[in-house]
């Protein structure tokens, strides 16, 4: 690995900027002007830390959305079921304001949305940005939370992706199964723009990962060694789902990531090439050393192979009313004929009929039921069946 | 043209001011039907007339507004009871000696008065005439009942001469030739069966065959002689009545034939297999096929494990292709049972049934293809793990085709198999090999699906694999967006190699004498 000890050192001669290409370089001072402006994009720490103390006090009623069109006595029970659910919760939840779990819940619903949608991961990391800097500001109710998400989709979105990929508001809003309307969404989405004083281009993480793999790309030789950009983005991803790592700078927590992937293919050399980078932004040593913990832990969650239980229990599933009446009828009774036991004995108590039944039967001549008739039985069968 | 035509004719009639007294409907095809009896006067129509007294064989009718008589009006006209064919002494009243009631006789009378009775009762009316022998036939009713009410209370009436009475009597009146069905016309789903005329009497004489089984007097050892294979042969064939009654209280008859006579139960089990064949590849007509799978879901219930091989070929060989038969929809509900009943007892046997099921799959009729996956989420119900695993590939690719079909009914009830708990832990413990089948085609409708509902039902399916198993779905995705882009790349390549071949084209055309060659 010569090759990259010896990029490694010349970033480590880079005080002079001479040796390095020009892309190389302009990477560097991009990365350099980033992290002096990263400050402006966090989401105010005292507020995360609120929400991380907000205690969840949620009453897990195991009630199954299940709605079946059409059928008005099941809806009746459904609609008395979640009467009951809603002023329960509506008494524990609404007085408490957001917490960790209720935000990380709806950033991986986004997550669903926008992989479904096709939205790319730039449109997803800002939208959770967006909603971690309003929620750090606000004091919301939980039941304005789904609305906030979508809301800082919608925007993500708009900012990010092309016109035509963006699909209509009421398809967001019915896919994600909200219970607001489309000028509720426009009018959180102004909110949200005013409280925020949105910039078009907000510095995220993502930023910093794709500034970092590319420093990386172009200093090394040896590309197959490298993760793609891809796999870093998904880790990324799964690590934002949780409230803890809104709190890192971008910039360490791009690294932390990165280093933690290096860390895990065991590639030395990689994390020399690292190591310098931290050197040269000066990251702060402990800093990195905590993130990099926690998104070690993180990954670990991600990437086990027991799978996480779905909750089926927060998704609707709507059908139409010909499936729901197919359903319903398809829970068809026991029939009425009580069941016949087969005789322990063979059947070839029976005067005729046996040549066509299986060879492998052991047809027995033995123990006969209470109505056999042994003169009935000729004795050639006896002998047909033994084998 | 033939709305037209009859409106024309009318009014070159009140043209020509025929006034024959006959009374003038409104209805101008009535009309028509009325001049064709004087001819003289429609000399320029005589040929269309022609053509429509050709045409017209049934009597006129409000509906026929179109030229089209309605299905549904043509067979109300048409539908009568019906009786099987009975050889009847012409014209000549049935006498019947009133014998005095049962009650009312000693007991030690009673057994010979009950055979008189059952003598009696063999003589069969003409239902078909509701004038003829009233009286006579109502006293056999009563009769019949009073019969009935004596099986179900009375002791020591059973005789040894009864059983062949008993036997003699029931086969007179229910032992018939069935009449043709109107094969062509009778759709079983849609039109009212025909009913049996005599039901008055056939229904008391299968209630009295029942109690007589049934009671606690009856001993198979002697029945045995009389309810023979051919009793059981003429019984089984009287299936295809078209009285959804009659094969009611014959299914019931012949469950107990079965439970009292293990003698005969290989011989109706094999009678029973040759009527579905025969059903299955042959004349895809037989009335009795629900009926007759009841009774095989009690039977198959009953088995003793393990299983015989008779009765595995049986399910792979006659159960099995009974769900090609169009008609599928009258006996779906039984042949699914005893499908699932075969594999509560025998898990071994999941993996023939899913593979002939999967091998037979519907694949134009989407009524079907709804029932196909009822049934399959039922089996999967009831699956063990183990076996699972061995049909998942097939099964899943199966169910990806179905997800993306275009309708409707067929893509949501397959995604509806995602809010089965039970399938859903099978999923999830498999969900490595499942999603990679499953992904591509869902990941598509999500975006082309014409049916909203349909593609919010993914959205669910895909969350929920999403949060099975993050890694596998990012890793799809991102390979899925990419093999897109490729392919995107390649059409964008094709299409300008195309565009740069039109421009030699024309070049070349151009060149040559400056006419562009067509």
């Amino acid at each position: 690995m010569c090759t990259n000890s010896s990029c490694s050192k010349r970033l480590a001669r880079m005080q002079d900027l001479q040796d390095l290409d020009n892309e190389t370089c302009w990477l560097v001072k991009e990365l350099k002007s980033y992290i002096a402006q990263e400050a402006d994009f966090l989401p105010r720490e005292t507020g995360l830390n609120i929400m991380e103390s907000a205690a969840e006090v949620g009453i897990a009623i195991p009630v199954t959305q299940f709605y079946i069109l059409y059928l008005p006595f099941s809806s009746v029970l459904m609609c008395y079921f979640d009467v009951l659910l809603w002023c329960l919760t509506f008494i524990f939840q609404n007085h408490n304001g957001v917490s960790a779990k209720c935000r990380n819940a709806k950033v991986e619903d986004l997550w669903s949305l926008a992989s479904f949608f096709g939205f790319s991961t730039q449109t997803f990391v800002l939208a959770v940005n967006l909603l971690d800097r309003f929620l750090a500001i606000m004091k919301v109710q939980p039941k304005h939370v789904p609305c906030i998400g979508v809301s800082c989709l919608h925007i993500a979105a708009k900012m990010v992706e092309d016109e035509c990929n963006i699909s209509p508001t009421h398809e967001l809003i019915r896919i994600s199964q909200s219970k607001f309307t489309v000028s509720d969404l426009s009018r959180m989405e102004k909110i949200i723009s005013e409280k925020l004083n949105l910039e078009l281009k907000a510095i995220t993480a993502l930023t910093f990962l794709h500034l970092y793999h590319a420093v990386i790309v172009s200093l090394t030789s040896e590309r197959g060694e490298i993760p793609s950009i891809e796999r870093l983005e998904a880790q990324l991803k799964a690590c934002l789902c949780q409230l803890i790592f809104s709190k890192a700078k971008p910039s360490v927590l791009a690294l932390s990531v990165i280093t933690q992937e290096f860390d895990a293919l065991q590639s030395l050399a990689m994390l020399e090439i690292v190591q310098e980078l931290q050197r040269h932004l000066k990251i702060v040593d402990s800093e990195l050393l905590y993130w990099r913990g926690l998104v070690a832990k993180c990954m670990t969650e991600y990437s086990s192979s027991e799978c996480n239980k779905p909750d089926n229990k927060k998704l609707v599933w709507i059908v139409s009313r010909r499936t729901a009446q197919n359903l319903h009828a398809n829970h068809f009774s026991v029939p009425e004929l009580p069941t016949i036991p087969e005789g322990s004995w063979d059947e070839s108590e029976s005067e005729d009929s046996c040549e066509d039944m299986s060879c492998e039967e052991d047809s027995l001549c033995g123990s006969p039921g209470s109505d056999a008739e042994g003169a009935f039985f000729p004795s050639e069968f006896c002998n047909q069946g033994r084998k | 043209m033939l709305f037209n035509l009859p409106v024309f004719i009318h009014l070159y009639e009140r043209l020509n001011s025929r006034n024959d007294g006959r009374c003038r409907t409104s209805n101008p095809i009535h009309y028509v039907f009325q001049t064709d009896q004087s001819p003289s006067s429609l000399e320029p129509n005589r040929a269309s007339r022609r053509a429509m007294s050709s045409a017209a064989t049934t009597p006129p009718s409000v509906d026929k507004v179109d030229g089209f008589s309605r299905k549904s009006v043509r067979k109300a006209k048409q539908k009568r009871s019906q009786s099987s064919s009975q050889f009847r002494s012409q014209g000549k009243p049935i006498e019947l000696t009133p014998l005095p009631l049962l009650k009312d006789v000693p007991a030690p009378e009673q057994p010979e008065l009950f055979l008189k009775k059952l003598q009696q009762c063999c003589t069969v009316f003409d239902f078909m005439d509701t004038l003829s022998d009233l009286k006579m036939k109502e006293y056999k009713r009563s009769t019949l009942n009073e019969l009935v009410d004596y099986v179900t209370v009375s002791r020591g009436y059973l005789t040894e001469q009864a059983y062949p009475e008993v036997v003699k009597m029931v086969s007179y009146n229910i032992f018939r030739t069935l009449p043709p069905s109107d094969s062509n016309e009778f759709d079983p789903e849609e039109d009212e069966p025909t009913l049996e005329a005599s039901w008055p009497h056939l229904q008391l004489v299968y209630e009295f065959f029942i109690r007589f089984l049934e009671s606690q007097e009856f001993q198979p050892s002697i029945a045995k002689k009389y309810i023979d294979q051919k009793f059981v042969l003429q019984l089984l064939e009287l299936f295809d009545s078209e009285d959804p009654r009659e094969r009611d209280y014959l299914k019931t008859v012949l469950h107990r034939i079965y439970g009292k006579f293990l003698g005969l139960r290989a011989f109706i089990r094999k009678q029973i297999n040759n009527i579905f064949l025969r059903f299955v590849y042959e004349t895809e007509h037989f009335n009795g096929v629900a009926e007759l799978l009841e009774i095989l879901g009690s039977i198959i219930n009953g088995f003793a494990l393990p299983l015989k091989a008779e009765h595995k070929q049986f399910l792979v060989k006659v159960l099995i292709p009974l769900h090609t038969v169009r008609s599928l929809s009258l006996f779906h509900a039984q042949l699914a049972y005893c499908i699932v009943q075969f594999l509560e007892k025998d898990p071994a046997l999941t993996e023939p049934v899913i593979r002939g099921l999967l091998k037979f799959w519907p694949k134009t009729c989407s009524q079907k293809e709804v029932m196909y996956l009822g049934e399959l989420e039922e089996i999967l119900d009831v699956i063990e793990p183990t076996q699972f695993v061995k049909i998942q590939e097939p099964l899943f690719k199966q169910i990806s085709r179905c997800v993306s079909s275009p309708h409707f009914q067929v893509a949501e009830r397959a995604l509806y198999y995602w809010n089965n708990e039970y399938i859903m832990s099978l999923i999830e413990e498999n969900s490595s090999v499942i999603l990679p089948i499953m992904f591509a085609s869902l990941y598509r409708i999500s975006k082309e699906h014409w049916n909203p509902a349909i593609v919010a039902l993914v959205y669910n399916v895909l969350k929920a694999f999403m949060e099975m198993n993050s890694t596998l779905f990012d890793e799809l995705t991102a390979t899925y967006k990419s093999d897109r882009q490729r392919e995107k790349k390649k059409e964008k390549e094709r299409e300008e190699l195309w565009k740069k071949l039109g421009d030699l084209e024309l070049k070349r055309g151009l060149r040559s004498d400056g006419i562009i060659p067509t």
